[in-house]
């Protein structure tokens, strides 16, 4: 049990205002030994912060990573979402379920686990995987699940740091030869909890020289390199750091590392890998943009980025790289972390403001956009980890040597991310306009086992499904969307022939409703509804006119949602009925047999979730 | 500054800062709205205003403000087909049956399906049971399954009573509302001010006091003063077939803008109880006996007057009342200063 004067203690370390509600919860949560948030505790925490105890209940039962009632000393979260799907998250449910004898949503008699489910965990080039407490752990096989339970039952701590060697950066990256290594350049070679190591490598050169010319040299600079947003819209980088309004209100700088789209990790490999490079890049952003503090919203599940980032900022303040005045200069600039609690929703970059400010990952309505009004109503500037991160490459090296690879619309290279049914996945960097063939065979060496290729779902789950007549169409931001696809955050996630569409699209759903925020109409609504009707086709219930159906609800969805979450489902449904329709409408076949829907639909749709 | 937009055809004249709705609302154009509420700020959730905005783009009128040049299509076939659908989605959603809902006949989503000819929706199974609380409060019934998750409840506590009794809790199709901490609203610190259920747009919030008491066409409404306070507040009540006061709302034209507080909103049942005083009461031969308003002000001047005149104008004093308004208090000082010649006045200064 918590005690009064525990809860006042964490209200002490991490200051009473709303924006710090997240972490605060969080270390409660893990303090209660039994990772839960007791209605006393949720009570005396809404008092001490004059918040409403309303506000509270609606706050945690938002964030996936809190509970309400007592769990088990470790939770053990097994991703379902479609990367881990893929490479048999069933099987791992099975086995720790049958190796603890629980079923999801129960805690052994013992206390020490408690089971559930969880969209992707960020580490799906291991696929299938799970997390116990903060611990990643991928590559699962029964032996595996066996002993990685045994390890944790007299083991309190799992914080991160006791996760599987095989999530980490230099396993994580493919080998280099045939690459073209510009960010990934330094991952491995220098230790990113020195921060020696990055100034010997060439660090804080580029902040040094963006300093040295004004900012709106900075902000033509990187919109001469032709930099797009790598987090998933693809928005030129400095046309919007160019909208960002001028004027003496505080401005903020934001980087959004809530990567949560199923299939995506490159963002964690980089933090974890190379934390300074960031700093970099946002204090180029600051100054570029006028702003003089820094956030990086960082998903609740990356606790080893967190550590890192941390030790990073730490580092640069004690070196004067951070603080008032930095490198001389006349400009001040200072970072922190912002944590996220598990909601996809959070990596829109209204919802991530809304969460940052310790309210419920509620996308706001556009205009007023960040640039206008953002964290606490002021102008900020919100990018991806990847996007912030090749800034300072751009202000060393020029906006031409950024634009001497990848295509005319789209510069420099882009980080994919492998998963799937591959010999080899992992992270590669390459050129903008590289061919989904080149990634397949060069890099993840074929497909696994020999099978034949059937799809590749590109972008992540609101990404599209690309068949083998697109195994040579450049893979860049807008030849994709022309193909009515879109490059996303990098996924590539390989199926092969053993694959069902329908179980595939399934899982897709069923991960939307899950993350669906609930604020507007045709989300909340349509994602359940989308929901059942691809569920219907798994239990071969569905009728021919349902897939126009689908159809149908989606683009509604596409036309009407507030967010882009919502406007999302089309492209995988489009997508995915144009090459396999045929799929679909044998699914409408009551007598049609497909083991892999009736799989899903035993173990995972059963009940409601 | 005044800007130009093309709506449906013609050119208006607005002002910069305005969004769509409020230019559609002053030229008479209708918009459907859920979500909207021109008492608390803008939501933007339920998407039934969405109009087309430069031929290509849809946009919810309620938040989008206008831009030089713009060009906004109120209604079109392809409109008309998104609104149905999304009305479509929300009956779907929920529990929507107006043979037992108190708001029939004054329901913004019946009156749209009305209007959007909505017939019954495929039976769906998407609905989750949500919270049906309408006993542990005194004054305020709660039926979430009619509930559209529009928030005006949410804003209507935060924004015009300041108490911020509800939230939304839960995520996605599982989204709901909470007090407190999921506990039911008696047990809450909603005051019942009501003004949650005055801008409820469906039955998902209702007052006990009408329950059962007469439906939405039977009633007629009256306006009147609140006599709780001085503030006066204007109250639309509304009145049964059988005579009774069964509801009251804040108008939105007194001073109190729509907002009433829980005396106005509930305690009104004086006004018809037989208990009521009626006439003044004269104490004779140790018994209250009804008299005439003269009979009683002479008595009471005489007495006054012949304990002025006996024990001084100090042995005196009056106490007057919040729930008369400023002339009346100062009268009442200054008939005790100037008539009565004493400084022996007080105020309960409360209700």
């Amino acid at each position: 049990m918590i005690t009064a004067q525990q809860i006042k203690d964490v209200l002490e370390t991490y200051g009473n205002a709303r924006e710090n509600l997240l972490v605060i919860l969080r270390e409660l949560e893990n303090m209660s030994g039994m990772n839960y948030l007791d209605k006393s505790v949720l009570i005396q925490v809404a008092e001490l912060m004059n918040l409403p105890p309303s506000a509270i209940a609606g706050f945690v039962e938002f964030y996936t990573m809190f509970r309400s009632k007592p769990r088990a000393r470790h939770v053990i979260r097994i991703c379902k979402s479609t990367p881990c799907h893929t490479m048999g998250a069933i099987s791992v449910f099975d086995s720790v379920k049958q190796v603890l004898g629980i079923q999801e949503g129960e805690a052994t008699p013992d206390g020490l686990f408690y089971l559930e489910r969880c969209e992707c965990l960020g580490v799906c080039s291991v696929a299938p995987a799970m997390m116990v407490n903060y611990d990643l752990h991928g590559l699962l096989t029964h032996e595996k699940i066996v002993s990685i339970l045994s390890s944790y039952r007299n083991n309190p701590v799992a914080d991160g740091w006791g996760s599987g060697e095989e999530i980490d950066a230099a396993q994580t990256i493919l080998p280099r030869t045939g690459q073209t290594i510009r960010l990934l350049e330094n991952i491995g070679k220098i230790d990113p909890e020195r921060i020696e190591d990055y100034t010997n490598s060439g660090g804080y050169r580029g902040i040094r020289k963006a300093l040295s010319v004004s900012p709106a040299d900075v902000v033509s600079v990187v919109k001469d390199s032709g930099l797009r947003g790598r987090g998933g819209a693809g928005f030129p980088a400095g046309l919007k750091w160019s909208f960002v309004v001028k004027g003496d209100m505080q401005k903020y700088v934001i980087c959004n590392a809530d990567e949560g789209e199923p299939g995506t990790f490159k963002d964690r490999i980089l933090m974890e890998g190379n934390p300074h490079l960031l700093l970099e890049g946002m204090m180029i952003c600051g100054y570029a943009t006028n702003a003089t503090i820094g956030y990086i919203y960082v998903r609740g599940e990356y606790r080893r980025s967190i550590d890192r980032l941390q030790m990073a900022i730490e580092q640069a303040r004690a070196s004067g790289f951070l603080g008032r005045r930095i490198f001389g200069s006349g400009f001040d600039f200072d970072v922190f972390i912002k944590e996220g609690g598990g909601a996809y929703v959070c990596g829109e970059e209204t919802s991530l403001i809304n969460s940052m400010e310790g309210f419920r990952g509620y996308p706001r309505y556009k205009p007023p956009f960040p640039g206008q009004a953002g964290f606490n109503n002021n102008p900020s500037t919100v990018n991806n980890v990847e996007t912030l991160m090749s800034v300072p490459m751009i202000m060393n090296r020029g906006a031409l040597w950024f634009k001497e690879v990848g295509t005319v619309t789209c510069a420099g290279t882009k980080l994919f991310c492998l998963s799937g049914k591959l010999n080899r996945t992992g992270l590669v960097e390459l050129p903008m306009g590289v061919t989904l063939r080149e990634i397949i065979d060069v890099h993840g060496k074929g497909i696994l086992e020999g099978k034949a290729f059937k799809f590749a779902q590109i972008g992540g789950s609101a990404g599209g499904i690309v068949g083998q007549d697109m195994m040579d169409t450049p893979l860049d931001i807008d030849t994709l969307m022309r193909q009515g696809a879109t490059l996303g955050s990098g996924v590539i996630l390989v199926c092969d022939e053993t694959t069902c569409p329908v179980d595939f699209l399934l899982h897709t759903m069923s991960f939307f409703k899950h993350e669906s925020c609930g604020q507007c109409t045709p989300c909340r609504i349509g994602c359940a509804q989308l929901e059942k009707t691809t569920m219907n086709l798994a239990k071969r219930i569905a009728t021919v006119p349902d897939l126009t159906g689908l159809k149908t609800l989606a683009t509604l969805m596409k036309q009407t949602s507030l967010c882009a979450l919502g406007q999302s489902p089309i492209m995988p449904i489009e997508t995915m009925l144009k090459y396999f329709r045929k799929d679909f409408e044998n699914h409408c076949n009551p007598d049609y047999k497909c083991a892999a829907c009736d799989a899903s639909l035993s173990r995972f749709f059963t009940g409601t979730h | 500054m005044a800007i130009k937009i093309t709506l449906d055809g013609r050119e208006v004249e607005c002002e910069r800062g305005m969004t769509i709705l409020e230019v559609c609302n002053k030229q008479g154009i209708r918009i459907p709205t859920l979500c909207y509420h021109p008492q608390v700020s803008k939501t933007g959730a339920c998407r039934l205003c969405i109009v087309r905005v430069n031929k290509t783009m849809f946009k919810t009128a309620c938040t989008e403000p206008v831009v030089d040049g713009m060009n906004v299509i109120s209604c079109d076939d392809e409109l008309i087909f998104i609104r149905k659908s999304l009305l479509n989605l929300l009956l779907l959603e929920g529990d929507h049956n107006c043979l037992y809902c108190e708001a029939n006949g004054n329901c913004e989503l019946q009156s749209l399906c009305h209007e959007y000819g909505i017939e019954i929706p495929p039976a769906g199974d998407i609905r989750n049971v949500r919270t049906r609380d309408v006993t542990s409060s005194e004054g305020l019934r709660r039926e979430e399954n009619r509930c559209i998750l529009c928030g005006r409840c949410v804003k209507a506590c935060a924004e015009i009573q300041m108490n911020r009794v509800w939230d939304f809790a839960g995520r996605g199709s599982h989204a709901h509302l909470t007090t407190h901490i999921q506990d039911v609203l008696g047990d809450s610190e909603c005051v019942q001010c009501g003004q949650c259920v005055q801008l409820c747009p469906t039955g998902a919030l209702s007052f006990q006091t009408v329950y059962g008491r007469g439906l939405e066409w039977e009633l007629t409404k009256k306006s009147s003063i609140c006599i709780y306070c001085g503030v006066g507040c204007k109250i639309d009540f509304s009145i049964n077939p059988q005579g009774e006061l069964v509801r009251a709302d804040g108008a939105l034209d007194g001073p109190n803008k729509g907002h009433l507080c829980v005396k106005g909103r509930f305690g009104f049942d004086f006004v018809q109880s037989p208990k009521r005083l009626k006439t003044p009461l004269v104490r004779k031969n140790g018994e209250l006996v009804p008299t005439s308003w003269d009979e009683a002000l002479n008595h009471v001047a005489d007495r006054l007057k012949q304990i002025k005149t006996e024990n001084g104008s100090d042995s005196v004093m009056a106490f007057t009342s919040a729930k008369c308004t400023n002339e009346e208090n100062y009268l009442l000082q200054k008939f005790i200063r100037a008539v009565i010649g004493t400084n022996n006045i007080d105020h309960c200064a409360r209700l």
